[in-house]
């Protein structure tokens, strides 16, 4: 049976993101994982095709700790996972987790067709879906913000920055989705709970032919740092002058610094 | 054939209780919690008496996200002036089945929900039990959005406001005299500052009480604990009492935050988080109807709390009437009878356990408290001023008696007479 791939990736939330205002580095202490949110897209455009063409729909992530992703992601209309966990991948890069999925996809029999969300909530680097279609030798359709599909057609409408484009191609193809694809729903109590009785398919680095060198990380993140904020807590009365002379300084200021 | 023996509403305390203990007597049970993950919405002051969890899971402060031990108690009378302290710190406290742990709900909760899901629960967050599932009138399970899920027996565990209690008629709606309003800040210390500021050890905490200002006189006090890297500060005021001032909650927590006798202990800290909640202070007199046919009501959604003004209590009384809670289902999935004449039970276990005992017990402590707002306005003032006499010199001495009796008159014989009477029989 053909099926849909749909590549998730179980990210942090950042939600809970802490910023040391002194250092300026980010505490992720607190920060659950989660299905990342555009992926949550990504899934529904899933489930939109799983029921236009009746393929199968399965979804794939990797990483160093994402066995427990499987439950989530599989109430959100997967029919079955297939995650690729390996502490050699906590380090990767683009280039590393694209040559994983990739191999994922061909080690599951029948993909034709890869949906990936435009980035990740973590960081948004936009080569998931273009590098996986590179190494794939499948075409890659991007920003794809509605999909039609019959059998193996596919007819894409594309957003671009001014106007939009209609492309039509046939599977195999991978598509990027941007959020506009389709509303993720919230899943139900029973999609929850049916999810534990789905399978969830461990692969291994080996089993898909991946070795540890191949995902050696080429670029190496140095630092993340919050963007520098400076507050200036200017007190404008400090001296408890009259509110109109307080005023009349705060207009000052503010054309001073072309706010007005 | 329903889907599940029990569908359990609200993962807090009683809720997790109940369907662990279910689940290791090997019923099929469910768990819905409408809050992102268990505890997500639950507050506490904080602290939780150990001895009814422990005699589910003997030694779980091993292994539970617990803050720190009490062995130091404190309770302050303030006025806008003054600050008397009993400060009673004892090696006593540390006895497990006596102990108290400050806890964070979040990380506890979630705790409990995670020990009721691996003893084979499914644990459904976030997820909204809507009203209860109907079939020719008898209850068979609850609605959830546009799901419908079947069980032969429905535990309301959905706290204090309990919305499906009401619909099931089981409850009435609250009054503004059986519950208070809390609202508490986490304020984030590292633990050696905390060690040092309260003189404890690594692990060792302390609760504080205040009673007086903090309320700025109506029904309600000031609390303080310590967890291990944080302070919990708030206000618990009783929701009719709010009526009567015109002070916000948020306000008066900010004054309590800064006033003298709590500032210090905050210095350097960095607020961290705010919440606030209802809880039940109404005791015996706000019981609802315990059980029905395929129905049964507890924790908070029962209204078992308790404040002595000295101790506050629930979340013992949760996870005692969780436990009896599932006790009761689980003698009814032996006969096969889920109707009220085996559920009823659930209320005979409850009057034999400490739970309704003290409900019992402190009968008319809610309506002492209430009643007696010299407790949080006039007694405060006359230690106040009896204090001030003892240890101020400024000229001739007088005999400590004939400073205080004035006090004492002032603030009326009969009065504290009455009150220490009334107040001997409720507490």
């Amino acid at each position: 049976m053909k099926k849909i791939a749909v590549c998730y990736k179980w990210v942090l939330s950042d939600a809970d993101i802490r910023v040391n205002e002194k250092t300026r580095e980010l505490d992720m202490e607190k920060c659950k994982p989660q299905v990342n949110d555009y992926d949550r897209n990504g899934l529904e455009c899933g489930v939109q095709i799983k029921k236009a063409t009746g393929r199968e729909l399965v979804g794939i992530t990797c990483g160093a700790s994402v066995a427990a992703s499987a439950k989530d992601a599989l109430s959100r209309g997967l029919d079955a996972v297939y995650y690729v966990e390996d502490p050699a991948l906590a380090e990767t890069d683009k280039v590393g987790s694209a040559k994983v999925l990739a191999a994922a996809v061909k080690a599951i029999d029948g993909v034709d067709v890869v949906i990936c969300s435009e980035g990740s909530s973590d960081d948004y680097a936009q080569q998931t879906g273009p590098r996986l279609a590179a190494l794939l030798d499948m075409p890659s359709v991007s920003y794809v913000v509605k999909v039609g599909a019959g059998g193996d057609a596919f007819t894409l409408e594309r957003k671009l920055e001014e106007g939009s484009e209609v492309v039509e191609v046939n599977a195999p193809v991978v598509i990027t989705v941007s959020p506009e694809v389709g509303d993720a729903p919230i899943p139900g109590v029973k999609d929850i709970i049916g999810a534990k009785k789905k399978p969830a398919n461990a692969l291994t680095l080996a089993g898909i032919g991946i070795s540890p060198d191949a995902v050696k990380p080429r670029a190496t993140r140095v630092s993340v740092l919050a963007p520098a904020t400076s507050r200036r807590k200017q007190v404008l009365n400090p001296e408890g002058v009259s509110l109109d002379q307080a005023a009349a300084a705060l207009v000052k200021q503010l054309s001073a610094d072309g706010i007005l | 054939m329903a889907d599940y023996d029990a569908i359990v509403v609200g993962a807090g305390l009683a809720g997790s209780t109940a369907a662990y203990c279910m689940a290791k007597a090997g019923l099929s049970v469910l768990v819905l919690e409408r809050g992102d993950a268990a505890g997500a919405k639950n507050v506490t002051g904080g602290r939780m008496y150990a001895h009814s969890l422990e005699k589910i899971i003997p030694g779980f402060a091993e292994e539970a996200p617990v803050q720190r031990k009490v062995v130091r108690e404190r309770i302050s009378m303030l006025t806008g002036e003054s600050c008397f302290t009993i400060d009673f710190g004892s090696s006593r406290f540390k006895d497990p089945a006596s102990a108290s742990y400050t806890v964070l709900r979040a990380e506890f909760d979630a705790w409990l929900a995670g020990k009721a899901e691996e003893a084979g629960c499914d644990v459904v967050c976030p997820a909204v039990a809507d009203d209860l599932l109907r079939e020719n009138g008898k209850v068979t399970g609850i609605i959830a959005g546009d799901d419908e899920l079947t069980g032969e027996v429905v535990l309301l565990a959905d706290g204090v406001n309990s919305l499906l209690a009401q619909k099931a008629g089981l409850k009435k709606e609250l009054s503004p005299h059986h519950v208070a309003v809390g609202a508490k800040e986490v304020v984030e210390l590292s633990s050696g500052v905390i060690n040092d500021r309260f003189n404890l050890n690594d692990g060792e905490g302390l609760a504080h009480l205040f009673a007086g200002a903090p309320s700025q006189g109506l029904v309600g006090g000031g609390f303080l604990y310590t967890n291990k890297d944080s302070l919990c500060v708030g206000l618990v005021i009783t929701v009719s009492e709010m009526a009567k001032s015109a002070a916000r909650l948020p306000d008066m927590l900010e004054a309590f935050r800064e006033s003298s006798p709590v500032k210090p202990y905050l210095t350097g800290g960095k607020i961290i988080e705010y919440s606030a909640h209802l809880v039940p202070e109404g005791g015996i007199n706000m019981t609802p109807i315990l059980s029905a046919d395929n129905l049964l009501v507890l924790g908070d959604a029962a209204g078992f709390c308790l404040n002595l003004g000295f101790t506050v209590r629930g979340m013992d009384y949760a996870i005692g009437s969780g436990a009896l809670a599932a006790e009761t289902v689980i003698e009814a999935k032996e006969k096969g009878d889920f109707s009220n004449a085996t559920l009823g039970s659930y209320k005979t276990r409850l009057e034999n356990s400490f739970v309704m005992q003290d409900m019992n017990t402190h009968r008319r402590a809610p309506d002492f408290i209430e009643h007696t707002p010299r407790m949080f306005k006039e007694y405060p003032e006359l230690v106040e001023n009896i204090l001030a006499d003892m240890f101020t010199v400024s000229g001739p001495s007088k005999l400590m008696v004939k400073k205080a009796l004035p006090r004492v008159f002032k603030a009326g014989l009969l009065n504290l007479a009455k009150d220490g009477f009334r107040g001997s029989r409720a507490i």
